[in-house]
């Protein structure tokens, strides 16, 4: 039988079955014996990493001693914010507390690692252009980090929405208070998520200046209200902020 | 300052609108052209081997064993930017030990072992395998030893085993062609299948890919054959490089069909990303996007081929339009990698604003290492012609009957 297939085929079936038991032979060793069994990855390795020196301790463990701290941060912004975050890593001062204390940051570069000025960070989170903002002033001079309201409520809307003030300050609207769109709570600036600024629902309120009989400026577009837009909102396809904007 | 730091502050330069962070400096640069370049020769030159044994066009035969010798110099280097770009070659292995299905980019290791041993080595040898007896028995030294362990110690050359040969290439062929289209048609799938990018996600991707293969596969094919006619100093087969050239000429055709007809869909499409893909045309990729892959590397090769098949000009002068369209379209392929490679990256997934690359010199993800990487094949092609010679008067003559 053997004798009867070619012989360009019986001198190739040797090297390529010797490839596959190399190839199988090569898996069984080289494949480590736990690799699949969870997942497509080694499952010793995760017994691996739990048995790795802990570093933290988590927010839990530092309430357990610190519970007035722990009752202060619970309400104010900083509730979302770990301790360990700011503190570094304390597991070791779980373990030991005379010995190993933990850091206490007290330079302004550690505060503005969240609250320098970025035009990426969201609208409304508090951010400070740290060169104009006291600059010789210790963050915690003015505010407790575990609690970080500002000392005194902002002056203008342009302490919280900067980005939003610097882009409506280059627009067409560049002119108009944030009141004249927006309805602001009295305590908005107190408590801002509590007390939420609000947009305009009506169109109406664009139409004030932009409908045909409007009493504002000649200079003003006009578009008729009755036709222009259907059942949307102003806001909905111009952006108020920047109306020139595409 | 480090010098990829000061790379980064020249590229912050000409960063332009809004973009993410991690979007300054590219992932994936000239090594990840060079691949697919490469794979796409290696695709298109076999696929020039197939015209001969399945479709039968004779013209072509001269070119036969040197489109798989090239096919398999190149084949060979294909991987080695993916490894150089990686780092870390001695866990390039595991792939093959623990394969992951669910993978397309884990999955390339057990495309490129099908090509390379299923498909292109097997050919190699069958249809060798008389010369490697008729060598073996001619060489005297390690070289007879060599071409004994090449022909695997086989023995028979009776005119049935012959023709056994040439129906075991023909098998191989006719599979290898799906190979061919698999291996090329894959690396345009990576590049399709990324849904988050839009100068990417596109269902032709992988078609364009493969065309645009199959054309540098042909104009690589006819370079080499032509240059090589000049070496040995023969006589070249105007037949063949006519042929070559009309197959190149079609493939063309059906190339920048392809490449028009996504063109029109995107534009037509206007999905949201339109506006930056077209700032990116214009500023980025100006250069090498219109001039060098749209009017030099397509629209003058095809005319010019178009305006010699339409005059009939003297063979000399067709043999250099053929030699200036096949140099043309391998800057125009090479072009098309960038464009599609490099182009992915250069523009924010916010659609706001456009980076630049800043390709390094030296170090492994450099020019150098890239051109060593384009070097090579010609470099493993030399040598594989010396040992295998792909000249049809060489191996005229018949192999002593036992």
């Amino acid at each position: 039988m053997w004798k009867r297939i070619p012989e360009q085929i019986r001198h190739l079936v040797v090297p390529i079955v010797a490839l596959v038991i190399i190839y199988f032979v090569a898996r069984h060793f080289l494949v480590p014996p736990t690799f699949g069994l969870w997942g497509h990855y080694r499952a010793a390795s995760v017994v691996q990493n739990a048995e790795l020196p802990l570093k933290y301790a988590g927010s839990e463990a530092c309430a357990d001693c610190h519970s007035e701290i722990a009752s202060t941060k619970k309400g104010g912004y900083h509730r979302g914010v770990a301790c360990e975050i700011c503190h570094g890593a304390a597991y070791t001062h779980t373990q030991d507390q005379e010995k190993q204390k933990p850091q206490i940051p007290r330079t302004r570069a550690n505060c503005l690692l969240c609250h320098e000025y970025q035009p990426s960070r969201p609208t409304g989170f508090p951010q400070v252009v740290s060169e104009s903002h006291n600059p010789l002033k210790l963050c915690t001079a003015c505010h407790q980090p575990h609690d970080p309201r500002p000392p005194h409520p902002p002056k203008g809307c342009d302490a919280c929405h900067a980005t939003i003030q610097r882009t409506i300050a280059v627009s067409r609207h560049g002119d108009l208070v944030c009141t004249t769109c927006h309805e602001v709570p009295n305590n908005h600036r107190l408590s801002p998520r509590g007390n939420m600024a609000k947009k305009p629902q009506t169109r109406e309120a664009c139409g004030k200046c932009h409908a045909q009989d409007a009493s504002a400026s000649k200079e003003i577009p006009r578009v008729d209200m009755a036709s222009h837009g259907g059942k949307y909102l102003c806001w909905e396809c111009h952006y108020p902020h920047m109306p020139g904007a595409r | 300052m480090n010098a990829e730091i000061a790379r980064l502050y020249e590229t912050l330069k000409l960063v332009v609108g809004f973009i993410y962070p991690n979007e300054i400096e590219l992932h994936w640069n000239l090594l990840i052209v060079i691949y697919p370049y490469i794979t796409g020769l290696v695709a298109g030159a076999f696929i020039l081997a197939s015209l001969v044994k399945v479709f039968k066009v004779k013209e072509v035969q001269a070119t036969y064993r040197l489109a798989l010798l090239t096919a398999l110099s190149f084949l060979i280097v294909a991987p080695l930017p993916l490894v150089a770009h990686l780092g870390h070659p001695e866990r390039g292995f595991e792939m093959f030990m623990t394969p992951s299905p669910s993978s397309a980019m884990a999955m390339f290791g057990f495309v490129y072992v099908w090509y390379l041993m299923a498909v292109l080595l097997l050919e190699i040898w069958f249809d060798y395998r008389k010369d490697f007896m008729v060598l073996a028995e001619q060489e005297k030294g390690y070289k007879r030893l060599v071409y004994k362990v090449l022909s695997l110690f086989t023995k028979d050359n009776s005119p049935a085993a012959l023709s056994f040969d040439k129906k075991a290439v023909y098998a191989i062929t006719v599979v290898g062609i799906p190979s061919a289209f698999l291996l090329h048609g894959y690396v345009g799938f990576i590049f399709g299948s990324i849904k988050a990018n839009p100068w990417w996600s596109s269902v032709l991707m992988p078609i364009v890919f493969l065309f645009s293969a199959i054309v540098s596969g042909i104009a690589l094919v006819l370079l080499i054959y032509m240059v090589a006619v000049l070496v040995r100093g023969e006589e070249p087969d105007m037949a063949c490089i006519d042929k070559l050239a009309s197959f190149l000429f079609y493939m063309m055709i059906v190339d920048f069909s392809l490449e028009f007809l996504d063109f029109v869909h995107r534009i037509y499409q206007s999905e949201e990303s339109i506006q930056i893909l077209g700032q990116m045309i214009s500023e980025r990729l100006f250069t090498s996007l219109i001039v060098i892959q749209l009017i030099l590397g397509m629209i003058i090769p095809l005319v010019a081929i178009a305006l010699v098949k339409m005059f009939k000009w003297p063979a000399e002068i067709r043999r250099l339009s053929y030699f200036i369209v096949a140099l043309l379209v391998q800057f125009g392929i090479f072009s098309t990698r960038w464009n599609v490679v490099i182009g992915g990256q250069l523009f924010s997934k916010s659609f706001r604003g456009l980076t630049a690359y800043k390709m390094a010199v030296g170090g492994v993800e450099g020019l150098l290492v890239s051109l060593g990487f384009l070097v090579l094949p010609f470099v493993i092609l030399y040598v594989l012609i010396r040992w295998l010679p792909p000249w049809e008067k060489e191996h005229a003559p018949s192999v002593p009957n036992r």
